[in-house]
């Protein structure tokens, strides 16, 4: 068995373009952590993630590299928090992807998923066409868990 | 035979100015780490036969090495107490969160915090915490760190700790930090001063912002910065200590060096009393982790590189060269130290500069009647060699590291756009620095 057998062919996908509110929509919708996004020829883009909303929401001081390790001394209330995300919810998610997630390939072999699972502390990895770069699906740990107890019974 | 020996000491002469010279070319290409190339050109000068192991170890100052990597510790250690975000917050808050008032109140926290911890690590904690509060205000943070880079450059120059070049000459000529205090901290001040006008007129008086913003940086409770009070209370125990033992040095008879490591010594043992063994390693690995050991062993294969350098004679032979460029005039060297130090620092690393520097003034000593009369010339190398800095992105460290922080917050600074703003304002500040030489000592 293989990445192929394990994903969901039909995954919810973003366009570059999006804007990060329909991204949060999406997320909340369907209580979804990890959004891929794809180009219009349906090449894999990155993803768009929980993460990428919580970035969006705190300060650049924050998030960036050797920024404030600690805010404690801020007082910023959820409403300011709030402000800040429906001010950035017309920008386009292209920005916000993270690209250095671990993708597999439809060859991957089952328990190397597990163990990217596993090593990216991710619960869904995209699997991508290793040639053409296209989202053939993606795999939610929710799919492996099932096929590891109800279907091998 | 006695030929032969002046056939290859005039050999060896071109040999070591031959290795400088690649040495310096190759540091200035940034193509290889200037730690490895420092050290490869320090091994050549052994293997080459410039210079014997002794000889080279001999070259090495380490009174500058050891103040150097004290001070490093000592600083790894306070960072974590968040005392650098502590102070960014309450100075802030002290000017009521007006945009301006800020930026005066940073550039003068990052000027005394150089002046005392070196100028890489000031930025590196108050740069965070500035932009978090410029993002409150909605303000361009551009002004905030141009300013932030000269006042960390101005700041270092008025210590003998402040900066490097400052360390070295200190180091290498016996002037003390009370020295260093008295003849350059009344300059380093009008030229605070001074710079921070051109900085009001072009950006200062455009910046603006609305009452509900300031109130939010009026909100932040610097006191929950500190992170840890106890370790707060042990640093600045230390660091106190530390800066009466520069202070009293010479009644101490002791030199920095020693100051720096046993502050440092003293501080690792504050914070591991009571800790576990296992616990102990951990904490004095991380803090030995910080010491920047590019930098320390830049400097050891430099002060190799140039003893082999100055061992042969060739930068007597420099020197004397410049005393006849100058008819022996003390004004008229002093001013080319000052202003060549100044333009060379702002595209070179000041570092291998003044190393290179040092030598050579002192052999100018028999020209200005013995080393007495060299003080002016000291205070022009250290003035042009700190200051020039200023001139462009890569002329400091510091500078490069503000420069890394705007490009993360998306606020880059570009070159060019640098340069033409600062270049002129570094040389504003070597201008009055000509001024103070002349009243004060020519």
């Amino acid at each position: 068995m293989t990445a192929q057998n394990l994903m969901n062919p039909n995954p919810v996908t973003l366009r570059p373009t999006d804007t990060v509110a329909t991204a949060a929509t999406h997320i909340l919708t369907h209580r979804l952590r990890h959004l891929p996004v794809v180009d219009d020829q349906g090449r894999y883009l990155g993803t768009f993630s929980i993460y990428s909303l919580l970035r969006l929401t705190l300060p650049k001081a924050v998030i960036m590299e050797e920024g404030l390790r600690d805010v404690s001394f801020t007082t910023e209330t959820i409403d300011g928090l709030a402000r800040r995300l429906r001010e950035r919810g017309s920008e386009p998610v292209g920005q916000w992807l993270s690209q250095d997630d671990p993708v597999m390939h439809p060859d991957t072999p089952t328990m190397e998923v597990m163990l990217l699972m596993l090593r990216g502390r991710t619960t869904s990895v995209p699997v991508v066409d290793q040639h053409s770069n296209r989202l053939e699906g993606i795999i939610a740990f929710w799919d492996v868990l099932e096929k590891l107890l109800v279907e091998t019974r | 035979m006695h030929d032969s020996g002046e056939i290859a000491s005039a050999g060896s002469m071109w040999l070591a100015a031959v290795l400088f010279v690649i040495t310096y070319a190759v540091v200035m290409s940034e193509r290889v780490n200037r730690a490895i190339v420092a050290l490869v050109a320090a091994g050549l000068m052994i293997i080459l036969g410039v210079l014997n192991q002794e000889a080279a170890i001999r070259g090495i100052d380490f009174n500058t090495i050891g103040l150097l990597t004290g001070m490093m510790v000592i600083v790894a250690i306070t960072r974590q107490s968040g005392v650098f975000q502590f102070l960014a917050i309450w100075s802030a808050k002290k000017v009521n969160a007006n945009p301006w008032g800020i930026l005066v109140m940073i550039s003068l926290v990052t000027a005394v915090t150089s002046a005392f911890l070196d100028n890489v690590t000031t930025v590196l904690l108050v740069v965070p915490v500035t932009l978090l509060i410029t993002e409150e205000l909605k303000v361009n943070p551009y002004p905030y760190l141009f300013s932030m880079i000269f006042s960390s450059n101005i700041g270092g120059t008025a210590t003998l700790i402040g900066d490097p070049p400052n360390i070295m000459i200190g180091s290498a000529t016996g002037l003390t930090f009370n020295d260093f205090g008295y003849h350059l901290a009344p300059v380093i001040l009008v030229i605070m001063a001074v710079t921070l006008l051109p900085i009001y007129l072009i950006w200062g008086r455009k910046l603006k912002a609305t009452v509900e913003d300031r109130q939010r940086v009026m909100q932040f409770n610097e006191f929950e910065a500190i992170t840890d009070w106890r370790l707060l209370k042990q640093c600045l125990s230390v660091i106190g200590l530390v800066v009466f033992g520069f202070i009293f040095a010479k009644w101490l008879r002791l030199e920095a060096a020693t100051i720096a490591i046993f502050g440092a010594a003293a501080l690792l043992l504050l914070v591991n009393l009571g800790k576990s063994a296992d616990e102990q390693s951990k904490h004095v690995l991380a803090a030995f982790n910080e010491v920047e050991w590019i930098t320390i062993f830049f400097f050891v294969g430099l002060f190799i590189v140039v003893h082999g350098v100055d061992s042969t004679g060739l930068l007597k032979v420099l020197a004397e060269k410049m005393i006849a460029l100058t008819g022996g005039n003390l004004s008229a060297t002093a001013v080319i130290i000052l202003w060549s130090s100044a333009i060379l620092s702002a595209i070179i690393d000041n570092i291998p500069f003044v190393a290179t520097m040092i030598p050579l003034i002192k052999a100018m000593a028999p020209s200005f009647g013995g080393p007495e009369g060299l003080m002016p010339l000291w205070w022009a190398l250290s003035l042009g060699a700190c200051l020039g800095g200023n001139g462009t992105l890569i002329g400091a460290s510091a500078n490069l590291v503000v420069a890394g922080f705007a490009e993360r917050a998306g606020q880059p600074i570009r070159f060019m756009q640098y340069t033409l703003m600062a270049f002129p304002i570094m040389l504003l500040s070597i201008a009055i620095s000509t001024v103070y030489l002349f009243w004060r000592y020519l």
